[in-house]
């Protein structure tokens, strides 16, 4: 289909080249990640061979074998990441959707509204790192240093801007009449918001919960000040490769592809949710 | 399904009494500031708190290794220690020379990658799909994923150098090259990033200017630089501001790939605060140091933002 809107430099660029380009940048992509998984199923001794073996000559799966051994710690690492992104999800989307609810039908005085969605929206924007620390005492003092709940609810905290700003821009397009109606027929917000509003805002909250599920599972500051080692989560897991471990390619590569194959995947099926969620802000739909 | 008139419903009109309404209102009212609670508790607690907190002790002294608890109050002696500190100040022109680098290529490449992935066909689809995986897996996942392709005996990228008669570099370990090569992560693990949102950016630009210059006979390049481009500066800046400020807390990929070295090479103010917070313990000196990057992160984001504001403002 032809477009005026982007013709005009792609017909600078022929359409042959412009293919090719894109292969060329493809295979940069997914260069790194083939190698990755690669090395994942090769051989231990193959690793410091010169040249390098690029192509394991056989396939082993001792490196996920040891990964999901029930004797080891790397089991229980991949459980926490599971019950932390879960439990995450569920949370943040509930609380943050309700509370993007409240901000889109409540008139405070004061414009208190507008400043309690701003207040949410500049967690964006500062480093982690200046609130993280006072997180890691408070927890300390509240003795839940290395739980799954300390974990969580500082993930929950990261994940609520996006969801919360994410729900508003949807509810406010929701026409009140809706509310209203509902309203007349009896229900109160909370019948109105679970039979009424929630179901007219699938998609959105679909592309809400993809986003926290992939900002909790990959998120390494918060988690690693908090989890030392029994609610360590895979990112954290994987990060101690380099400082205690030396060269451990093949459980590092087996670990790193537990972590990126299940998003993936994910990025393939929820494409368009994922793209409109780390769009969000940027570009009005 | 067969259609039976059902007998008409008999509703009661009970008379509703003005009491019944204010009643009803501030039911209303309360529950729904009581669905704020829960998601505002969680901010206040995890976010809130922990900011001003940080703040009260950047200004005392207090190491953990030393005492339990925060030490007398020392005003803004930790902010300017910072500045009289040469790995701190070194960490600055480090992270201040990653974060231009890599935002500049950042935005050039994931531009151009926006320009040839536009469109609605399965192939320019499938390709974007694969284009935004560096970014949507875990940077720390990135950062041992490169570790891998840099090492200098056994990777990827100076085996492909070898067989073209090129000796690489030890990519991570040499002090001269592992800045760039954190910059050569970033750019390959975020480019997507500005590449997703310009493609966003240019299916949702109006037709109707392209039109009009067409009918006017405009040529391609007179389109592109003056309808296509100015209608991209205010996400340009909106991107521009979320790289500079992500660049500038760039942690996860130092901590998994040089951790900070060679020497103090890469150590960005992320790493090192991160350091000195959580591995010295120095609290108060990692609070105030956290400050001084959060000023200049709220700095840049109310720059840009009131930039953007009136770029708006011009072209409305």
């Amino acid at each position: 289909m032809y477009d005026e809107r982007t013709s005009s430099l792609l017909n600078i660029l022929n359409a042959a080249t412009r293919v090719l380009v894109i292969l060329l940048s493809l295979i940069v992509v997914s260069v790194p990640f083939v190698y990755l998984f690669l090395n994942s199923v090769k051989p231990p001794q193959e690793f410091l061979t010169v040249p390098p073996t690029i192509i394991p000559t056989h396939l082993t799966f001792e490196h996920y074998a040891a990964i999901f051994d029930p004797n080891q710690d790397t089991r229980s690492y991949f459980i926490n990441s599971v019950v932390i992104t879960v439990s995450t999800t569920i949370i943040s989307v509930l609380i943050g959707s309700l509370a993007a609810f409240s901000l889109s039908r409540l008139k405070l005085p004061f414009r208190l509204s507008s400043l309690i969605a701003f207040a949410f929206l500049i967690v964006r924007f500062y480093p982690k790192i200046t609130t993280t620390l006072p997180y890691f005492i408070l927890m300390k003092d509240l003795h839940l240093l290395d739980t799954q709940i300390a974990v969580i609810v500082a993930h929950v905290s990261l994940t609520l801007p996006f969801v919360v700003w994410l729900m508003l821009t949807f509810f406010d397009e929701l026409p009140r009449e809706l509310d209203q109606s509902a309203m007349l027929d009896g229900c109160g917000p909370w019948q109105r918001f679970i039979q009424v509003i929630l179901p007219l805002t699938t998609p959105a909250l679909l592309t809400a919960a993809i986003l926290t599920a992939l900002l909790s599972w990959n998120e390494f500051l918060m988690a690693s000040s908090v989890a030392s080692s029994n609610a360590k989560t895979l990112p954290i897991a994987v990060s101690s490769f380099i400082t205690d471990k030396g060269v451990q390619w093949g459980p590092m590569s087996a670990m790193s592809s537990v972590i990126v194959v299940p998003v993936m995947l994910f990025a393939l099926f929820a494409q368009r949710y994922l793209v409109r969620g780390l769009t969000l802000g940027a570009v009005k739909e | 399904m067969g259609v039976t008139s059902a007998p008409p419903l008999q509703i009661e009109e009970a008379p509703i009494s003005r009491w019944q309404i204010v009643r009803a209102q501030l039911g209303e009212k309360g529950m729904l500031v009581f669905f704020l609670i829960p998601a505002l508790s969680v901010l206040l607690l995890v976010q809130g708190y922990p900011l001003v907190y940080s703040g009260y002790v950047s200004m005392v002294d207090w190491t953990l290794a030393k005492s339990p608890t925060p030490g007398g109050f020392v005003g803004f002696a930790n902010y300017t220690k910072a500045f009289s500190d040469t790995i701190f100040v070194g960490a600055i022109q480090t992270t201040v020379t990653f974060a231009l680098a890599a935002t500049f290529f950042e935005m050039l490449i994931g531009f151009f990658l926006a320009y040839i992935t536009v469109g609605e066909s399965l192939f320019l689809q499938i390709s974007r799909t694969i284009l935004i995986m560096p970014m949507v897996v875990a940077p720390v996942a990135v950062g041992t994923l490169w570790r891998m392709m840099f090492s200098a005996r056994a990777g990827l990228i100076n085996y492909g150098l070898s067989l073209v008669g090129i000796g690489g570099p030890d990519w991570l370990g040499n002090p001269s090259v592992a800045l760039t090569s954190l910059i050569i992560i970033d750019v390959w693990e975020w480019s997507p990033f500005v590449m997703i949102i310009y493609v966003a950016a240019l299916s949702s630009l109006p037709t109707e200017p392209f039109r009009a210059a067409a009918v006017d006979g405009a040529s391609r390049w007179q389109i592109f630089r003056y309808i296509t481009l100015p209608l991209l500066v205010p996400v340009t800046i909106l991107v521009l501001m979320f790289r500079l400020i992500d660049t500038l807390l760039t942690l996860d990929i130092v901590y998994t790939t040089t951790y900070g070295g060679p020497g103090f090479k890469t150590h960005t103010l992320s790493f090192w605060i991160y350091q000195q917070g959580l591995r010295y313990f120095n609290i108060s000196y990692a609070a105030a140091t956290s400050w001084l990057l959060l000023i200049a992160c709220l700095t840049i984001a109310i720059g840009f933002l009131i930039w953007r504001g009136r770029v708006l403002a011009r072209q409305s």
